[in-house]
């Protein structure tokens, strides 16, 4: 056995893929022939329960999808949700992290506790956040009244204009602890000597954070963001426990909408789609993102 | 010494093969014989059980085993209807009504005809469930289950508190309802309101209640009649301009609408006789029902129904039959209803004792004659889904007009 590994990796080059294989058939299956099955499906009318009409129709859903209000309503909120729920899951793990990187007596205990929102399961937050958001009997409400903010309770996730804020606040919550946790790790890496030199030559507290913690962890921050991107992009789950894209389609975003036309329309060609057009977003970001990542590591090094 | 080990181990290790796979054909040979009819079935309370009618009816017909699957009802038409189109349905499954277009679309539905006909049992059903269920077509694909009839719940006490007497028509209930909505504890908030809507999927039953009944229905045309806009502009006000439902409304399903009528956030709402038991065991004798009030042409109010149907995929149909027709009998249907909370589909159950439940039940036969389904249309279930809630919503957020509201409705199920 052991010549045989070791005749295979001197005589072919195979020996790498080998290994790769066993991912490689999982990922072919699991995703990779969805991915192809859906594009395939976006070009037909194909609705299940009507099958003698389904048919080949081309761009037609394509088109259908760019005159369809519901659609930019839910590309609109897509963006949003992509803007708002990365910047403040970023804006509040960098801080958390800072202060996690601090040296005070409960400092492991506060490092586990940070990671509670990241693995309670999504079904359970979105519970959790419903029902503090709820308009009559909310924990959220009762706070605000007793503390004169609010007159009367609010109905937060029946409201059309507070509707997705509010569930983008519940993902912020559950998803920031990634951010501090690889934050945190970034600033582990960074070497105290540049700390120590920098001090010497006499800068301040906010010069070294702009000038050492920030460039130093922009690789991490980067990667982190895009990562985020794509599973806060993705994410359906806890707008459907939550609000279930509603009231009207206040939070409606491309993945539920998608959702809402296979599941509840069954109307797998236009969910199809609209899921292409959502990895099309996906693509464009992702791709600009990486082109921008590559000129700002050029630049720092 | 190590090759009689060995020879003693390999002895065990072929013995047990031997012995294992003896077994296994015999029980192989058994399996061959009984037949297992997968059942997909949902209940509203999670607490309740139906294992002992199906050892019941496993007992009585040895040979058939049930399989059966319970299916969270929030995700029931969607599972069923993919597990249909990729060709492994159950065998039985309970279906609502208005899933009957589309399966029958699909051609994924058994006709029953041909073993109803001479199943004794059939007189005992109610001729209008028979009536209801029965396909555009003329063939019963439905075995009847259970049925509900939905009406308004009330709190006694406020009525009395205010000395309100039960509204007739629907300009008394409104009467009503803003009476009842008040600030009880004087801080300036309203504490209690009038009437709970259900503004979130499902809904459609109380929207039905109030626009239904006063003029508008689901023929070609019949939702954007003038005065179908007018009784739908009637219902939006009662959130938008009378307040008398909660600001959560658009949001609120079955359990808000349930929860804020327990809690005394709301005074009346709509509901049936499968929330009865929760209610009173929540509030005792302050709670009570009537038959939903009067619109300007007569009552509406929602016939719920819940069947059961064989697939055409099915291989055990024989078997699958004999359970459904064991679930539709006397006795058996009033387990079952122990169970879903429901009423019996049987004659002969009318004068079966519902305990502490019967004022409810009044309330349910009350309202049988003006009871009514929506249409046997295949654009029914996604109208229920995602259409309804999504437009009301939006009415209710004042997105959309009564006028706009009715138009998407009828362009739903008519086109353009």
């Amino acid at each position: 056995m052991q010549r045989m590994i070791r005749a295979l990796r001197r005589k072919t080059d195979l020996y790498p893929y080998s290994l790769l294989l066993p991912a490689l058939t999982v990922t072919t299956f699991i995703i990779f022939i969805p991915l192809v099955y859906t594009f395939g499906l976006s070009f037909f009318n194909y609705v299940i329960w009507k099958p003698h009409e389904i048919k080949f129709v081309f761009l037609g859903n394509y088109k259908k999808a760019l005159e369809d209000e519901v659609f930019w309503i839910s590309f609109r909120n897509t963006l949003i949700w992509i803007a708002g729920v990365i910047s403040l899951q970023l804006v509040l793990g960098f801080i958390t992290a800072l202060l996690l990187n601090r040296q005070f007596f409960w400092r492991s205990l506060a490092r586990s506790l940070i990671l509670i929102p990241w693995v309670t399961p999504s079904v359970i937050t979105a519970l959790m956040w419903r029902w503090l958001y709820d308009g009559n009997s909310g924990l959220i409400n009762d706070i605000l009244v007793r503390l004169g903010i609010l007159d009367r309770y609010f109905p937060w996730l029946a409201n059309g204009s507070t509707a997705l804020p509010a569930i983008m606040f519940a993902l912020m919550w559950q998803g920031f602890p990634f951010f501090t946790v690889m934050i945190l790790a970034g600033l582990q890496a960074i070497p105290t000597e540049l700390y120590e030199v920098a001090k010497v030559d006499g800068a301040n507290p906010m010069q070294m954070f702009f000038h050492i913690t920030l460039p130093m962890l922009m690789p991490i921050l980067l990667t982190t963001i895009l990562l985020r991107t794509i599973w806060v992009a993705n994410s359906l789950d806890i707008i459907f426990i939550m609000t279930g894209g509603g009231p009207g389609y206040a939070s409606h975003t491309l993945p539920l909408y998608s959702y809402i036309r296979a599941y509840k329309g069954l109307d797998f060609g236009y969910a199809s789609t609209i899921a292409v057009y959502l990895t099309l977003l996906l693509v464009m970001i992702v791709t600009m993102y990486v082109i921008r990542i590559l000129k700002t590591e050029e630049r720092f090094r | 010494m190590k090759k009689t080990a060995a020879l003693f181990l390999l002895g065990i290790i072929v013995s047990t093969l031997l012995f294992a796979g003896g077994k296994q054909e015999a029980s192989g040979k058994k399996e061959a014989e009984v037949q297992s009819v997968n059942f997909w079935f949902h209940l509203d309370d999670p607490e309740a059980r139906v294992d002992s009618l199906i050892q019941k009816f496993e007992q009585e017909n040895p040979g058939i085993k049930i399989e059966a699957e319970r299916v969270p009802w929030d995700a029931y038409h969607q599972r069923l209807l993919t597990a249909v189109t990729a060709g492994s349905p159950p065998d039985v499954s309970q279906v609502k009504l208005w899933w009957q277009p589309q399966l029958v679309e699909l051609k994924a539905l058994e006709p029953l005809d041909k073993w109803i006909s001479t199943w004794q049992g059939r007189n005992d059903i109610y001729d209008r469930v028979w009536e209801l269920t029965r396909y555009t077509d003329g063939k019963q694909y439905l075995m009847p289950l259970q049925m509900v009839i939905l009406y308004m719940y009330y709190r006694t006490d406020m009525f009395k508190k205010l000395g309100l007497s039960i509204p007739e028509t629907r300009e008394e209930f409104l009467d009503v309802a803003k009476k009842l909505t008040r600030d009880t504890n004087g801080d300036g908030n309203v504490d209690v309101y009038g009437f709970g809507i259900r503004g979130a999927r499902g809904g459609h039953d109380w929207w039905g209640a109030f626009v239904l009944s006063s003029g508008a229905n689901f023929e070609k045309g019949g939702l954007t009649t003038p005065e179908a806009i007018a009784a739908n502009q009637w219902f939006i006000d009662l959130y938008r301009v009378h307040k008398v439902s909660p600001p959560t409304t658009p949001n609120d399903g079955f359990k808000e609408i349930i929860a804020n009528m327990q809690s005394g956030r709301t005074a009346t709402t709509i509901h049936h006789i499968g929330s009865a038991k929760g209610m009173v065991d929540a509030l005792g004798d302050k709670i009570s029902a009537f038959p939903v009030p009067e619109g300007t042409e007569g009552r509406w109010t929602s016939f719920g129904d819940e069947e059961n149907a064989i697939f055409s995929a099915s291989k055990v149909k024989e078997a699958a039959w004999k359970w459904i027709s064991f679930l539709a009998t006397k006795e058996n249907n009033l387990t079952w209803q122990k169970a879903s909370g429901q009423i019996s589909v049987n004659k002969s159950n009318a004068e079966a004792d519902y305990g502490e439940l019967s004022r409810f039940v009044k309330a349910t036969t009350e309202s049988a004659d003006f009871a009514g389904v929506l249409p046997a249309h295949p654009a029914t279930a996604e109208f229920v889904e995602s259409v309804w809630p999504t437009t009301m919503q939006r009415a209710f957020l004042g997105e959309i007009t009564s006028k706009e509201m009715m138009e998407i409705f009828e362009k739903h199920f008519y086109g353009e």
